[in-house]
């Protein structure tokens, strides 16, 4: 699937607009987008073969030196001139507010013209074809065992087109991204639900691990039926790849958004230069860093993608901004200006975020556990970049006793507690890597942008609950 | 949307359609401390069409999105997708909702003001709150909604509504030295009140500072925990969930009608879903797929006794006359006073990091940012803690209060008490 050619077909209606509000603007840049996804589904009743989320509109973006403005549209089409002077009207302020605009020093425009294009493999597969193994993949889990209540089965390709103009800089990108898997709701005397989800950039590599592990799916499943809730306490723990992406996500992803640096809502504008985690620590985020769920190839602003590290031998040595964040902070945009869509604002948010591999082995770190707990599947988690608490939900826990794997689950496990002891508890990362591009994050309770996190094993000290 | 009802009419291929337009006009305005930092306005419509085909005994149906960008050719193309899609799709038959024209406004005085004269108005209530001494409120994020939903469908609905709302995102922060701590609220409103917006925030701005104060307890807690609106609000929703026509056609459930939730000595739960709730921004008169709404009781004293949801799933379940999506929950009021809240020790729960209620797992609990601890004798704010307990302990004992107010879509007991909550 090529370029949108609707967005393509619009380039000199974008120029035009431009011009038009360059008139009353010293900066003015527009960005279209042309989403598209699809959503394949199917249960033990039902199926479906829809379109997923999607968004075809623009937003006008302007700035003379004071506040950014704003306008977002479903079409811009028409007499440029007349639309031009709408904007400049919508955008205007009560009077009384007019005196309390920020000041801030010039957007940089500097000139590029680049298309970037990511191929998928999207067009290969009808929708038959999808639709199809979802409901096989389903009968197949309803099939291994009775108690299998019901077997859900996702496939869920989406692309993105996206095209930015201001006067100086014309970027489009092209690219897609794909998710897919499974969840068994089971009951033994106990219900219990168990899923597997994961993202790829092509339908080839969702659809290969699509019908694998199914028998560990339901053998999970079974021993979720038997967790306990957990004695909350403080234990050693070890995370699984998903959990590690978590803690990097709600410690330091929004710890370190910029946006917050400006609002004074982030202790670590205070903390750059300082150590915050063990030494062994290493943390990265960026659009470029991996090729994930978040990998574009410049952010909503029009900056290109960056790989930042955000934690260097565990010292704190970089944020993430977008470009009014940078702008009002003197500093260079890192390229995480994200919006949740064309209708929403941009803020600075995470993209892929991670932990760095380390040097030990998993079995190493289980050995070393006296008594603790391995966490395993991202539920949910709840940043406090202010305050630097943590709130971490794992799907479930497995008991660790004299360095080995019980069959003893817990389940729900919620992990809290102060960000800096968490992360300066880290003693061991393990050699493994693993991303997961399967999820979304909001900004406080709104703003919903896909992202991935992950890592490496990591063995640290926190409290459960 | 009359362009789009004449494609889908003329399309042979088809056994019904449901058109759902929804047009936005918002005025947005971002504070960053006392400074106005970006100003947004937008109007746009999101338009989603499913088309429904019966074939071979079943149902298959398919949505789509329309854009303003596209042309009459691309939305036939859209169409005629949609129908193969929906080929490939054998669900159980059901009705859509039939007739019925409609034209309402939910109740409101947002609209007797311009945006851009709400939004100073707003920023003077909430700034009129930041007079604490060490107190600033580092963040404001104001968004005015005027948003018209339009449900057209094949069997002769077409109803429309507008709702007029306010959403706004304050950040009250307390700063002594190079300490500085926070709280997040937002706050959301159909009808402007000055003085009520400048008194939640002064609340917020009062409960921050004392989150500064806050420490941790010094030992491991079994005391008496009181939640308010907005957790009681989520439990509420698990609880509702759990008794949705969709939960239950997909075997989500975990509890049927009959089954008593509360046989301890307790408040018994009363949750009634609804369609309106005076103040709630989520109040509607018809549901997505433009059924009138019924409001529905699904625990009464603590048995499940209904069900809810949409006219599909309703009818899945042989529901005779489906209660639609109601988004209100209205819990009935309780018995419990401040006096005997503290008569024992307890600790109040001003804010968490996310209640965590999970049924399947007997599961209550999560990360407390700010609550208060009576431990008999003196009131202190403790933070750096959290609580866990289980849940169906919890609704066997739990108090609720007497007194009632709107959060959200949430309509009752400001108070809930659990007994025993361990808090470490």
């Amino acid at each position: 699937m090529p370029f949108s050619t609707y967005l393509d077909s619009m380039r000199d209606d974008c120029k035009e607009l431009v011009a038009q509000l360059s008139k009353s603007f010293e900066y003015v840049s527009i960005l279209g987008t042309d989403v598209h996804a699809e959503a394949y589904r199917a249960d033990r009743k039902m199926s479906s073969a829809q379109d997923g989320e999607g968004e075809c509109g623009f937003v006008i973006k302007m700035h003379n030196g004071d506040s950014f403005y704003e306008y977002s549209c479903d079409d811009i089409k028409g007499d440029k001139k007349a639309l031009a002077e709408k904007i400049v009207n919508s955008t205007k302020t009560d009077p009384e507010l007019y005196e309390r605009r920020v000041k801030t020093a010039p957007v940089s425009d500097t000139p590029m013209k680049k298309d970037f294009v990511r191929e998928t493999d999207f067009d290969k597969y009808s929708d038959e074809y999808l639709l199809s193994l979802c409901k096989n993949v389903s009968k197949k889990l309803l099939e291994k065992d009775e108690k299998v209540l019901n077997a859900m089965v996702v496939i869920q390709p989406y692309t993105v087109s996206k095209l930015f103009i201001t006067k100086n800089r014309e970027l489009s990108q092209h690219y897609g991204w794909a998710n897919g898997g499974k969840m068994v709701i089971y009951n033994d005397g106990k219900m219990a639900q168990a899923r597997d989800f994961d993202g790829a950039g092509s339908l080839a590599e969702i659809i290969a691990k699509l019908d694998k592990n199914l028998d560990k799916l339901i053998d999970l499943a079974k021993h979720l039926t038997k967790a306990q809730p957990i004695k909350p306490g403080v234990y050693d723990v070890i995370t699984d790849s998903s959990i590690t992406g978590l803690i990097a996500h709600e410690a330091f992803g929004h710890g370190v958004e910029m946006d917050q640096f400006v609002k004074d809502r982030a202790m670590a504008k205070h903390c750059v230069g300082q150590y915050v985690a063990s030494p062994i620590t290493n943390m990265h985020d960026g659009a470029a860093a991996t090729v994930s769920v978040a990998s574009y190839f410049f952010d909503d602003d029009g900056v290109l993608a960056h790989d930042t590290q955000i934690i260097k031998d565990g010292i704190l040595v970089a944020g993430l901004s977008d470009l009014a964040s940078a702008t009002q902070l003197g500093t260079e945009p890192t390229g995480n200006g994200r919006r949740d869509n064309y209708r929403r604002k941009a803020y600075s948010r995470m993209t892929n975020t991670f932990f760095s591999k380390g040097t030990d082995k998993l079995e190493d770190m289980i050995a070393s556990v006296k008594h603790g707990y391995m966490l395993f599947e991202t539920n949910n988690g709840m940043e406090d970049p202010k305050n630097w608490q943590i709130q971490c939900t794992a799907e479930y826990g497995i008991e660790i006793v004299d360095g080995k794997l019980t069959e003893n689950y817990v389940s729900p496990v919620v992990m809290s507690g102060s960000v800096p002891e968490l992360l300066k508890s880290i003693s061991m990362i393990s050699d493994e890597f693993e991303v997961h591009g399967s999820g979304y994050c909001g900004k406080g309770y709104k703003e919903w942008v896909r992202v991935s996190d992950g890592g490496p094993n990591l063995k640290a000290r926190c409290k459960l609950g | 949307m009359k362009n789009l009802n004449k494609l889908l009419d003329e399309y042979e291929g088809m056994s019904g359609y449901r058109i759902v337009e929804k047009h936005v006009l918002s005025y947005e305005l971002f504070f960053v401390h006392r400074s106005l930092e970006t100003v947004r306005d937008t109007d746009t419509t999101a338009t989603d069409v499913t088309v429904y085909v019966d074939h071979d005994g079943v149902m298959g149906d398919s949505t789509f999105h329309v854009y303003r960008s596209m042309t009459e050719d691309d939305i036939k193309n859209k169409i005629k997708t949609a129908a193969s899609r929906a080929l490939l799709v054998s669900n159980q038959p059901y009705e859509l909702p039939d007739g019925g024209k409609l034209e309402e406004k939910l109740p409101t005085d947002l609209d007797k003001y311009e945006p851009k004269t709400l939004g100073r108005m707003i920023a003077d209530a909430v700034y009129d709150a930041d007079n604490v001494p060490g107190g600033s409120i580092n963040a404001l994020e104001i968004f005015i909604y005027r948003e018209e939903k339009h449900v057209v469908n094949s069997r002769g609905v077409d109803k429309k509504q507008t709702v007029n709302r306010v959403m706004i995102e304050a950040i009250p922060t307390f700063t002594d030295r190079d300490e500085s701590v926070e709280l997040y609220e937002d706050h959301r409103f159909t009808k402007f009140d000055r003085e009520k917006i400048t008194a939640e925030i002064s609340e917020k701005m009062k409960e921050v500072s004392d989150r500064y104060r806050a420490e941790k307890p010094g030992k491991e807690l079994n005391v008496n925990v009181v939640l308010r609106p907005h957790e009681i609000a989520s439990l509420c929703g698990e609880l509702s969930y759990d008794c949705n026509y969709q939960a239950i056609y997909m075997h989500a459930n975990l509890h049927k009608d009959g089954d008593d939730l509360q046989p301890g000595d307790c408040d018994k739960i009363n949750l009634t879903m609804k369609g309106v709730i005076e103040g709630s921004e989520n109040s509607a008169y018809f549901d997505g797929d433009g059924a009138k709404l019924t409001d529905t009781v699904i625990i009464k004293d603590g048995v499940v006794c209904g069900s809810h949801g949409s006219y599909r799933f309703g009818q899945y379940l042989g529901v005779k006359e489906p209660s639609g999506a109601l988004g209100c929950i209205e819990l009935g009021a309780g018995t419990l006073t401040d006096e005997e809240i503290g008569k024992e020790p307890y600790i109040d729960v001003v804010s968490m990091s996310g209640i965590q209620v999970d049924l399947y797992n007997d599961y209550i609990g999560g990360e407390i940012r700010l609550a208060y601890y009576y431990d008999g004798e003196k009131t202190t704010p403790v933070t750096g803690v959290s609580m866990s307990a289980k849940l169906s302990d919890v609704l066997s004992s739990l108090r609720l209060s007497k007194k009632t107010d709107v959060c959200r879509n949430y309509k009752g007991p400001v108070k809930l008490l659990m007994k025993g909550v361990s808090v470490l």
